[in-house]
């Protein structure tokens, strides 16, 4: 189990994180999404050692991560960084000597995973003359040379095409079948949605939301009610005992509903105005979820 | 998983995986290739200049028309007092002479007689026309003397006396201390360069995160300093070692134990000015994260290097002086004025401990406090870090 724990940090007077917390099972995708500046990278860093957390750890196996167990971490920061000028098979196999693999293995798994990323014929170039796709590929080798027990990948899929996108998530997904935990950050909810067996949304510095997409979604559900009534006048709704309408454009109305509100006298409303066309509860998109999660503070925050 | 379950790499390994690198990259580059070889050139050049000038051995075929062996005896006498090789070429007559002229197989050719003529191409050189005055001269004085009946002149031949017999061996000392001075300040500039090159080059590529996700500052530091060091060493021995056999074989040393011992003191110094130079010029780079603020931040400590290649410069004629004296003991001046010194003869043993540590002690200073510097800087992008701000944000 990779485990963040009560993670604290402030810069100044500026609090970042205050007490961020979750974890990933072995074998399993964790996706971390959060608006800018919610503190995401600074909680990777912290469980890479580039931060040092005012308060709080992060765990791998039930021991606090500290340099030697580390190098077991494969880590892809926000800000790709790799020597431009350096071969990129000696870049590779020098990344992978770093993370304590002998002379012998590092060159045979720089090869191999130069060779599995698509970029055999690249070896001998200088990174600086690969495309940013490319380069972006070399990344992940370098993230992924030594085998690593666990995954932590800032914004991997930033700047990718599609196909870079499917490629890289279907590397992904390999060594979530291996077995290694995967924590990633995105901004791609669909992607989260798509490939996340776990989902966590961090706002102002805390986790405001955490456990599957399912989950998520109906703690969510039962709340938002979509209702069609072409023939209605102009803020029908209004009033309604237990609702509030979040929105309503030529009928199509999407009401929430208080925990005690009763749909039924909804749906009476609603023929009362003539046609119903649409009487449905919402599944919220992740998309949604986020928004809700971010955009409300305080009042809705779910425990992990 | 097969993931490697050791502890990873130890501190020694890092710090060696970390120099390996910049020694394989810096070696395989065409600029310090290229700079290399131009070191080396420049000293044998230098070399070589330096025989050619001293040599001074003119050489001049001239062709002589009658007169005795006395005539030829007395050419040559003349060339040997004036450095001149002098070959004599005997001809049969003035034509045989006139053509070897006009084909300059000669200089020039001398009729010898009463009225002894002079035959040249267009107009004798200065050389050729004091050998030839000079023997006619002297064989005349002869002739007229032995006339008179003088057979016996008593010259008596002047003595020579050094009163500073070593001063000749101090003078080739300080000029080797001088070529050493140069030597140091050109290599501590290159590698300080080298070294602040790569440290904005780690930070401006971001690469620094992912180094640091696996290693102390501290190692990546020390890591660079070594590798840089050991190429910076294996070329400072090289050029001594060049200069040592250039100026044994072209001859241009007399005493090569005092020439080898002042290359030695060189390259000690040199040991310990890089220590310092590298880990203040890593420092200084480390604040910045664009090679265009490089020069900004690396000028203070690029003008200490350049006073203290002055200052021994100077040093060289005033080793004894109150500044050379002074300067000697100072951490960052030492390396270049104290070689001087020592190679003047001029220091006292108490003197050279004295500078070595407080030089050490000044290294020490610099790699403890300047290794935090750069902890706390390596992570902060964007402008210029201030030194206060990089010690507040240290992380570890």
């Amino acid at each position: 189990m990779l485990e963040f724990d009560g993670l604290h940090k402030s810069f100044g007077d500026v609090r970042v994180l205050e007490g961020v917390g979750f974890s990933v099972a072995p074998g399993s995708m964790f996706g971390f999404c959060g608006s800018n500046g919610a503190g995401k990278t600074t909680t990777m860093r912290i469980a890479m050692g580039l931060v040092r957390a005012d308060a709080g750890e992060v765990r791998w196996q039930g021991r606090p991560l500290d340099q030697a167990t580390r190098r077991r971490v494969g880590y892809m920061p926000e800000e790709r960084g790799l020597y431009p000028k350096m071969k990129v098979g000696e870049q590779v196999a020098y990344f992978a000597r770093l993370h304590g693999l002998d002379a012998a293995a590092a060159a045979r798994a720089s090869e191999d995973w130069v060779e599995r990323l698509g970029l055999g014929e690249r070896r001998s170039d200088p990174l600086e003359k690969l495309s940013l796709g490319n380069q972006q590929r070399v990344q992940l080798a370098a993230a992924l040379v030594s085998r690593p027990e666990v995954l932590i990948l800032d914004e991997p899929f930033s700047g990718l095409d599609p196909v870079g996108v499917d490629s890289l998530a279907d590397a992904l997904l390999a060594q979530v079948r291996e077995g290694v935990p995967v924590v990633f950050s995105s901004h791609q909810l669909d992607l989260v949605e798509r490939l996340c067996d776990s989902v966590g949304i961090l706002a102002r510095g805390r986790m405001v939301a955490t456990g599957t997409v399912d989950e998520l979604r109906r703690r969510e559900a039962g709340r938002l009610l979509r209702v069609v009534v072409p023939d209605a006048a102009p803020r029908w709704a209004d009033g309604l005992p237990g609702t509030r309408v979040v929105s309503e454009q030529a009928g199509d109305t999407l009401l929430e509903l208080a925990p005690d509100a009763d749909d039924q006298s909804v749906l009476s409303a609603a023929l009362r105005t003539g046609r119903v066309t649409h009487f449905a509860w919402q599944q919220p998109t992740l998309v949604e979820l986020f928004r809700g999660a971010v955009a409300a503070p305080s009042t809705q925050e779910v425990a992990a | 998983m097969t993931a490697p379950t050791n502890a990873g790499p130890s501190s020694a390994s890092l710090v060696r995986l970390v120099a390996a690198r910049e020694l394989s990259t810096r070696i395989r580059d065409k600029g310090f290739i290229i700079s290399s070889v131009v070191i080396l050139l420049v000293i044998v050049g230098a070399m070589v200049f330096q025989v050619l000038a001293a040599s001074g051995d003119d050489e001049t075929r001239v062709g002589l028309v009658g007169g005795d062996a006395s005539v030829t005896a007395a050419l040559q006498a003349q060339g040997e007092a004036l450095d001149v090789d002098v070959t004599v070429v005997e001809f049969d007559d003035g034509s045989a002479a006139r053509t070897a002229v006009d084909e300059e197989d000669v200089e020039g050719a001398l009729l010898a007689g009463a009225d002894p003529e002079l035959l040249v191409r267009e107009s004798a050189g200065s050389t050729l026309e004091a050998v030839v005055q000079g023997a006619v001269g002297q064989l005349a004085i002869a002739d007229q003397l032995s006339a008179a009946g003088i057979t016996e002149l008593d010259v008596p031949e002047v003595a020579v006396t050094a009163l500073d017999e070593d001063a000749a061996a101090d003078a080739q000392r300080i000029v080797t201390a001088i070529f050493g001075v140069v030597i140091l300040y050109s290599l501590l500039i290159l590698f300080g360069q080298f070294i602040a090159q790569g440290v904005v080059e780690e930070k401006s590529s971001r690469v620094v995160e992912l180094l640091l996700a696996t290693m102390r500052p501290w190692q990546l530091l020390a890591g660079k300093i070594l590798g840089l060091g050991l190429l910076a060493l294996g070329q400072i021995v090289a050029i001594g070692v060049v200069a040592v056999a250039a100026a044994l074989a072209f001859d241009v040393v007399d005493v090569p134990g005092d020439l080898i011992s002042t290359v030695a003191v060189v390259i000690a110094w040199f040991v310990l000015g890089y220590a310092w130079y590298a880990a203040v010029f890593a420092v200084a780079a480390s604040l910045v994260s664009r090679q265009e603020d490089l020069a900004t931040v690396l000028m203070p400590t690029s003008m200490v290097l350049v006073v203290a290649f002055f200052i021994g410069i100077q040093a060289a004629s005033d080793p004894g002086g109150v500044l050379a004296r002074v300067t000697s003991y100072i951490p960052g001046l030492s390396p270049l004025v104290m070689p001087v010194r020592q190679a003047a003869g001029e220091v006292a043993l108490w003197e050279i401990a004295l500078a070595v540590v407080l030089m050490v002690l000044a290294i020490v200073l610099v790699v403890r406090l300047g290794g935090r510097i750069y902890s706390g800087a390596l992570l902060r992008t964007g402008g210029k870090i201030k030194m206060r701000e990089a010690l507040a944000a240290e992380r570890t």
